[in-house]
């Protein structure tokens, strides 16, 4: 029996900001190679732009039945999924997805909740800058913001909060066993169900009634299980990722300041600023997808059934997609970055998360200019046991 | 220049509007992609070939 190589992970001690290098090497040589995942799945590790975007851009071929990351999340079985939205394929997931898409997606929509995130975020810096020093940013700003964000939009009030935060933090544990995944889900399911009837008989603004609405009208309305499937997973995608990428984002903005003080000089480059973070860093370790059939990728025959795991984070590095893609450039025209995944299954999220980092960026910039790091980016600690990387917390000071 | 839209394959990812409005809208029910012009002038083709290639479901062409 041979040993495959483990699949490098990115290590934010070593290469705060980097890919492993070893997926450089990949993706100028073979493109393609056997690994062993953490979880112990044997999978194709793809990490060049081309090629996941081949990947996941072909539902058919490849489908994301097993889970988008059971090869690190130890909670998921791979053979037994549990038929959530992020599993389905297809006309299926499509039909799922169009319920979404009106309430998250639409540019319309985006513009009615530009004024709830800002004034979310305004918050937030008030009881930052009423706060004592050093100021921990993550939970008490990043985190507090994202949740609050998504909260409001499916109507959770905050002493609700801690049903979502419990979910994602369980769900995104690497460490995480089936059972515990299930006791954390468990009370956020109960919640959304009986939300779920309160807004049948008497539907709101907020997003689930919103769907209720929507689908009822439609072939097949949405059944109960299903809108606690899709409220959930926007609930649980919603916040921890979008609450990294903004403390990930200001660590690399803080730490070199001619960067943070050219955003501060021009907070209208918030908006650049945001979506070259999202394509340098991608907060993801890597996404799952298993053939549906036997096919080849770039040459190599893979076998029916086989797991294949695209390196995001490496293919927004890759050259031939951009030619000096190393380079962290906050004026950046933004080109189709993969850091939002790619295909059917491209964040449903991803213009509200935009428009929350981009947001938060420009009122800090405006706001907080003397926003530094309150340790030496040496000190920063990084989260390790997470699906999600980023800081585990970032101390910050102003005065 | 020619643009065609696949309104079957379409998860209206909004992309396409975001992109490129004078070519692309979304419907108000589903979000999914409404052609607004099938033959855009030749000067609106960078913007058409950028929503192309952001489209995330491959629903829209150009040739």
């Amino acid at each position: 029996m041979t040993t495959l190589p483990m699949m490098p992970l990115p290590q934010e001690r070593t290469f705060p900001f980097d890919p492993p290098p070893a997926y450089a090497g990949l993706r100028d040589g073979d493109r393609i190679s056997r690994v062993t995942t953490p979880t112990g799945l044997d999978a194709w590790l793809v990490s060049d732009y081309r090629t996941i975007r081949e990947v996941l851009g072909d539902g058919r071929r490849f489908t994301t039945r097993a889970g988008m990351a059971a090869h690190v999340l130890g909670g998921f079985d791979p053979n037994a999924p549990i038929g959530g939205f992020s599993q389905m394929d297809g006309p299926e997931h499509v039909r799922i997805r169009r319920n979404f898409a009106p309430q998250v997606t639409h540019a319309r929509r985006l513009m009615e909740l530009t004024p709830m995130v800002a004034r979310i975020t305004d918050e937030a810096i008030d009881r930052m800058l009423a706060s004592p020093e050093p100021y921990p940013l993550h939970r008490e700003f990043s985190s507090a913001i994202t949740t609050g964000v998504i909260a409001e939009l499916i109507g959770v009030p905050p002493e609700k909060y801690h049903l979502l935060q419990d979910a994602a933090y369980t769900l995104f544990d690497t460490t995480t066993t089936p059972a515990k995944l299930q006791a954390a889900l468990a009370p956020l399911f109960g919640y959304l169900m009986e939300q779920i009837a309160l807004r049948r008989a008497a539907p709101g603004d907020d997003i689930i009634s919103r769907m209720i609405l929507h689908s009822a009208d439609s072939d097949r309305p949405l059944t109960d299980e299903e809108l606690v499937r899709m409220n959930a997973a926007l609930l649980v995608a919603g916040f921890d990722t979008t609450a990294s990428m903004i403390t990930y984002g200001l660590v690399l903005l803080l730490g070199d300041r001619a960067r943070w003080e050219t955003l501060c000089k021009d907070p209208s480059l918030s908006a650049t600023t945001g979506e070259e973070l999202i394509r340098y860093l991608a907060v993801g370790v890597g996404l799952l997808r298993q053939a549906t059939e036997e096919t080849e990728l770039h040459g190599r025959r893979i076998a029916a059934g086989d797991f294949v795991v695209v390196a995001v984070q490496a293919g927004n590095r890759d050259p031939s997609f951009l030619p000096d893609a190393d380079t962290f450039d906050l004026a950046r025209k933004p080109g189709p970055h993969l850091g939002f995944g790619h295909g059917a299954h491209a964040c449903v999220g991803q213009h509200i998360a935009r428009m929350e980092l981009t947001t938060v960026l420009g009122a800090l910039a405006t706001r907080v200019p003397s926003l530094r790091l309150a340790v030496p980016l040496s000190e920063v600690d990084w989260k390790s046991d997470s699906a999600v990387r980023g800081p585990a917390e970032l101390p910050v000071a102003w005065s | 220049m020619k643009v065609t839209a696949d309104r079957d394959r379409c998860i209206g990812a909004g992309m396409c509007a975001l992109t490129a409005p004078a070519v692309f809208d979304q419907d108000q029910d589903e979000a999914v992609v409404v052609l607004l012009d099938e033959t855009p002038p030749d000067d609106a083709r960078v913007l058409v070939e950028q929503a192309v290639d952001r489209c995330p479901s491959g629903a829209i062409h150009v040739r």
